[in-house]
């Protein structure tokens, strides 16, 4: 639908405006440093309140023949970059506060030790001068305090997160010392209040002596400290980046995060990111998606079932994608070594939980970026049973050298990342037909969402060696057949339609039927 | 007009350490201008009371390990005299109510006593008010926020997103500046002890480069246009730098400015204009953020070196604006001071009463009572913030009604108004009618509610603030909850207790004792009842409250889920006792008889203590001997005019600490 694909180019218009960072400045002392190996990084991005997983999960598919979900259209152009992990996660149901901090620690009952990515940090640290980041978008959500951490430090305590990308940049490249540009000002500001502080000395009395000269003290100091500086060569020039303007809404605001975080992870000012797109149960409004209702609200998509909620959520899940997408972008076009800056950059992209509405723990959006060498990407991964989280988290902290016996409650690490052997789902098969008598249609075969979500009432059932034959869903046959429940399943659907050629289409479903299958309201229902 | 100190219902062995002597680096300076009578005091103390102490304290009052940090044979000259001086005040206490030397131990005859009587009145009686040194001040947090806020106009806030529900710190002062540790005087606002360092020096250089940068930008051009007086989009011209140097000097520097000072810095901006002007202008406003006469407060203070004086009238707006707003004077306050005029009792006093009824003023319950009360303690008591906010804000509701509309100091203790929201409605039973109804928003679980005024009718028992929930439920048992009603309250200060108290033991399954007797066996070692004979008494009378704060009497009564061991367990209320009896005598039922003595035989002793505290935290340091005098005045006039909050204000306003001060002798 042509509003949908404006709204996009408008996003990523929003996101050129903003104040980025001059691109080329930093080329010629990135080529001195490319005689030694890049360091390699890693960087989460995480997803807030599970998935609508009709439009999320894969239909069908294999290893290296699948097709991309609805949600995952902004990702095809990055398909050879990604590893699509399926059948991540083993619990029933988690609350919102449990299953983020199985995120990244792998079970939620894992309070007293680091989430993995801290471990992660503490190793590839080097002598960057930002041993990690921990991002976010929005404040803390105390109803439920674990909704807004994922990292943990090494007692289990929350790690304090930044949402304001003005002070992250402050932070990494506004320091006095951070540049010769920087220090120059500094130096300039120090000579003058020296000075200032002087003449006030000169008629004070004792009192204010003792306090102007802690004053003097430490402007004397950081005098030194410049000096100090100005010894040790600079490696890279910062001095030219921008702050970023003040976000007018969120999606400027994550643009502007993103931003940092690209820069963060190029000038090698860290080596270690995690970022959370919103808090888990996040309350946040998306009115520059043109949405009035809550984000959590919107997630419990069956309970608050309307068309327009189910669109608007869908809406906001394409934008956590999106800015996915644009943060692959970013870090395919930095040059580092002989590829890219994502070519060293090992990113986790995923939720805490799988069924937005269930709070199942199962079918967890999972999908790994980057890490040449490291991940085998271009591949979709459907385990043939549930996984625990905490085996893909052994098998990342392996990849960046950390041997432990046990993550959480799990003991072995997670095959297949790599290319190696691992056991695939195995479906029962299944024939796929289409009969026709009069108006009435009887199809077979596996049913999926539409591709675009602005018509979330609109399914395919997929007919080998035929076009998908389409299925229209009329309101109240949204909760008699519940067709949502069945994507990506087989089953025989019939109803009244239309035929022109070999292309069906089913405007009034009569009857539904699962191949294998279980009933609405069952687990994973 | 002074009053001699201590008088016949001072509670025994009080121990008060908000007064300070003389600092000694500063005693000669002082000398030359007052006199010190201490020197002939001395000569008497050496004759009258150091043999009796010899007699009967020192054996176990002396040395590294003495018995409650009091160590007599540390003492001996005239300064050490003077610096014993709370020592003196809890000896003539102890020798009062009997309670030392112990029992045991032997005892002084009436004649010895009297001697240390005497000798203590003409200590006391000698003391002549007089304001400190004047020592300039860094800004704490709080006033750092508030005054760059009123420098600029505008708020300097972290820009993120807000979703519903979620709380952030938005200050972006607050949130890099290290938070402030309490000062002697146990007020943050007191920053003597807490240096500038180069960590902090880089925070406001971040801070003032933001706050810069965002005057200059297109969203504040209201702000900037107000400084240059450009309209909408003009470029900056040197006649508007000029302009805006000039207000913002005055702001910066909180007293006019010379035209000499605005001429060289404008002469540094010659020649430039646009971005280079722009540039230029930034960099000489950073260099006045930076400066010490911005981050410190009284640095341009003028006046006559080595003498006593009235502070000068841009001082005095200084004093005023952060006692009772914790920010700069706003630009009335300024042209008061600038034309002179602010030193006119009556208009003086209409400037006390406008700034209490600004908003600014709320800064007193948020700040000073949150602070002496210890009301963010509260903050622990509940991970559910909206819950926890409901109960931290109702104790501060509470005081900024009784600072702002002219309630009596007493009424601390005993009130008929209560600030309740639908989370703490619950316990106030048919009170709670009051409220107008509140419907949640769809979607929303719990979120923070702002509370709303009512009258007590039928829950008497939470009138004031020992009651409220948020209070109860932060100091949990009756230790925890008389040590505070003793310290915050009564102003008392006790001791660490001994490392080894250990465990109060459980039931031995023959005798079916309540907690209280069973602490009471535990704790009847004399040394631990020098203490808890003032302690328990307050803290067992709140018993009938458990350690969520809930009235185990009320009809309403819900039993927590998950009780942790030792608590006391609900059904067992009829049981409770309550009363208990002051080391003074009196004695009471329960929290209504206690609330009772303490609004009117222990009244004088609360409202010192009121006293004490308003004024430590207005002059912004620890209270020192010669503060002692003014404080006396202060609390007999409150006392005998059943004075107000307001009252004592203007009181404090016009102390001889407050409106005086000595300069030091310049080098």
């Amino acid at each position: 639908m042509p509003t949908s694909i404006q709204r996009r180019t408008l996003l990523r218009g929003a996101g050129v405006l903003l104040p980025l960072p001059f691109l080329n400045l930093m080329e010629a002392s990135a080529k001195a440093t490319e005689t030694v190996a890049p360091p390699k990084r890693f960087l989460t991005l995480f997803k807030p309140n599970g998935v609508h997983p009709p439009s999320w999960n894969i239909s069908g598919g294999a290893e290296h023949d699948f097709r991309m979900s609805p949600l995952m259209k902004p990702f095809q152009k990055h398909r050879d970059d990604v590893l699509i992990l399926d059948n991540m996660g083993d619990f029933g149901f988690s609350s919102h506060a449990n299953s983020t901090r199985r995120f990244l620690s792998g079970h939620h009952a894992n309070t007293k030790a680091a989430s993995m990515d801290q471990l992660i940090a503490d190793r590839i640290k080097g002598d960057t001068p930002h041993r990690s980041l921990e991002l976010t978008t929005e404040g803390l959500f105390p109803n439920q305090i674990g909704c807004s951490y994922i990292s943990y430090d090494k007692n289990g305590a929350p790690m304090p997160r930044e949402s304001d990308p003005q002070l992250i940049f402050d932070r990494l490249f506004r320091n006095p010392l951070a540049s010769p540009a920087h220090r120059q000002r500094m130096s300039s500001v120090l000579d003058r209040v020296l000075e200032d502080a002087r003449s006030l000395s000169r008629t004070a009395g004792n009192e204010d002596r003792q306090t102007l000269d802690e004053y003097l003290n430490v402007v004397r100091e950081s005098e030194k400290r410049l000096q100090n500086m100005q010894q040790a060569e600079p490696k890279i020039d910062v001095s030219s980046f921008t702050r970023p303007a003040h976000a007018a809404n969120l999606d400027q605001q994550v643009e502007s995060m993103l931003d940092m975080i690209e820069l963060a992870l190029w000038t090698d000012s860290t080596r270690c990111v995690t970022y959370m797109l919103g808090n888990s149960n996040s309350r946040m409004i998306f009115d520059f998606l043109g949405i009035t209702e809550q984000h959590h609200y919107l997630s419990h998509f069956f309970r608050n079932f309307s068309r327009t909620n189910l669109e608007s959520l869908l809406k906001i899940s394409l934008w956590h994608m999106e800015k996915f997408d644009s943060l692959l972008t970013r870090l395919k076009s930095r040059k580092e070594g002989d590829g890219t800056l994502l070519d060293n950059t090992v990113v986790l992209y995923g939720s805490g939980m799988g069924h937005s509405d269930n709070h199942t723990v199962t079918r967890i959006p999972i999908i790994l970026a980057g890490g040449k060498g490291l991940l085998k990407t271009g591949r979709y991964v459907r385990y043939s049973e549930n996984q625990q989280l905490g085996r893909l988290h052994i098998s990342l902290l392996e990849m960046f050298g950390i041997d432990v016996d046990t993550f959480a409650n799990s003991a072995e690490p997670l095959p297949g990342l790599n290319g190696s052997d691992f056991k695939p789902y195995q479906e029962r098969a299944f024939e796929s037909w289409v009969k026709v008598e009069g108006n009435q249609i009887t199809v077979q075969g596996r049913i999926r969402m539409s591709d675009n979500l602005d018509e979330a009432k609109v399914f395919f059932v997929d007919v080998q060696g035929q076009p998908p034959v389409r299925v229209e869903v009329a309101f109240r046959d949204f909760h008699n057949f519940n067709l949502a429940y069945h994507c990506g399943t087989g089953i025989t659907l019939t109803g009244t339609g239309s035929t022109e050629g070999n292309r069906h289409v089913i405007s009034k479903v009569t009857e539904l039927k699962s191949i294998h299958g279980r009933k609405p309201g069952t687990q994973n229902g | 007009m002074l009053r001699r100190y201590i008088g016949r219902n001072a509670a025994p062995n009080e121990v008060r350490c908000m007064f300070l002597p003389n600092d000694i680096s500063i005693a000669l300076t002082i000398s030359i201008v007052i006199g010190c009578p201490s020197v002939v005091l001395c000569a008497d103390f050496h004759h009258d009371v150091k043999p009796l102490l010899g007699k009967y304290c020192i054996k176990c009052h002396s040395g590294d390990d003495a018995n409650g940090d009091v160590d007599f044979s540390a003492i001996d000259k005239s300064d050490d005299v003077d610096a014993a001086f709370e020592t003196w005040e809890s000896v003539v206490g102890h020798l009062h109510a009997g309670t030392m030397p112990p029992e045991n131990e032997p005892q002084p005859k009436d004649d010895e006593r009297n001697k240390v009587f005497v000798w203590y009145e003409d200590f006391v009686g000698n003391i002549e008010a007089r304001p400190a040194v004047f020592k300039a001040r860094r800004l704490s947090v709080t006033e750092y926020r508030n005054t760059l806020r009123s420098v600029l106009g505008f708020d300097l806030q972290v820009a993120i997103i807000e979703a519903e529900q979620t709380v952030a710190e938005r200050s972006m002062v607050i949130k890099l500046l290290p938070t402030d540790p309490p000062g002697r005087s146990g007020f943050k606002n007191d920053t003597h002890q807490n240096p500038l360092t180069t960590v902090v020096w880089d925070q406001y250089s971040f801070l003032i480069d933001a706050a810069l940068e965002q005057l200059f930008s297109p969203e504040r051009s209201t702000q900037l246009n107000g400084f240059t007086g450009a309209s909408r989009d003009d470029e900056i011209t040197i006649e508007h730098a000029e302009r805006l140097l000039r207000t913002f000097l005055l702001r910066a520097r909180r007293r006019t400015v010379s035209e000499a000072d605005v001429e060289q810095i404008v002469a540094r901006l010659q020649d430039r204009n646009g971005r280079k002007l722009v540039a230029a202008l930034k960099f000489e406003m950073k260099t006045v953020l930076m400066s010490p006469v911005f981050i410190y407060r009284g640095l341009l203070t003028s006046g006559q070196h080595g003498a006593r004086q009235t502070v000068d009238t841009f001082e005095l707006a200084e004093r005023l604006s952060y006692f009772l707003w914790a920010d700069m004077p706003d630009d009335q306050l300024l042209s008061l001071a600038a034309d002179g005029t602010l030193k006119i009792p009556t208009v003086y006093a209409a400037q006390i009463d406008r700034m209490l009824m600004s908003p600014k003023a709320r800064n007193l319950a948020d700040d000073f009572a949150a602070q002496w009360l210890t009301l963010n303690e509260i903050e622990h008591v509940s991970d559910n913030v909206p819950q926890m906010v409901a109960l931290k804000s109702q104790p501060i509701d509470f005081m900024h009604y009784l600072f702002t509309e002219d309630r009596p100091l007493l009424e601390l203790i005993d009130s008929e108004t209560a600030f309740i929201s639908p989370h703490t409605s619950r316990m106030y039973g048919a009170d709670a009618r009051q409220l107008t109804k509140y419907v949640k928003q769809k979607g929303i679980e719990v979120e923070i509610v702002p509370n709303q005024k009512i009258k007590l009718e039928h829950t008497t028992e939470r009138g004031g603030i020992l009651t409220m929930p948020g209070v109860l439920a932060m100091n949990k048992g009756p230790i925890q909850r008389g040590t505070w009603m003793l310290e915050r309250i009564l102003g008392q200060e006790l001791p660490e207790p001994p490392a080894d108290v250990g465990q109060v033991p459980p039931n031995n399954g023959v005798e079916n004792l309540t907690f209280r007797q069973r602490f009471e066996q535990h704790r009847s070692n004399p040394s631990c009842a020098v203490c808890h004979d003032r302690i328990d008494p307050l803290g067992f009378a709140l018993q009938d409250f458990d350690n969520s704060g809930q009235y185990l009497r009320s009809q309403n009564y819900r039993a927590p889920k998950r009780r942790k061991r030792g608590e006391e367990s609900a059904n067992a209320n009829s049981k409770i006792d309550t009363s208990g009896q002051l080391p003074s005598g009196e004695t009471f039922e329960d929290i209504t008889g206690l609330r009772h003595i303490l609004t009117t035989s222990q009244g004088e002793a609360v409202i010192r203590n009121i006293v004490e505290k308003t004024m430590s935290y207005a002059l912004c340091r620890q209270l020192m001997i010669h503060d002692r005098p003014t404080v006396n005045v202060i609390v007999e006039q409150m006392k005998q005019d059943n004075g107000t909050w307001r009252d004592l204000f203007h009181a404090v306003a016009n102390s001889v600490p407050f409106r005086e001060t000595i300069l030091s002798a310049a080098h």
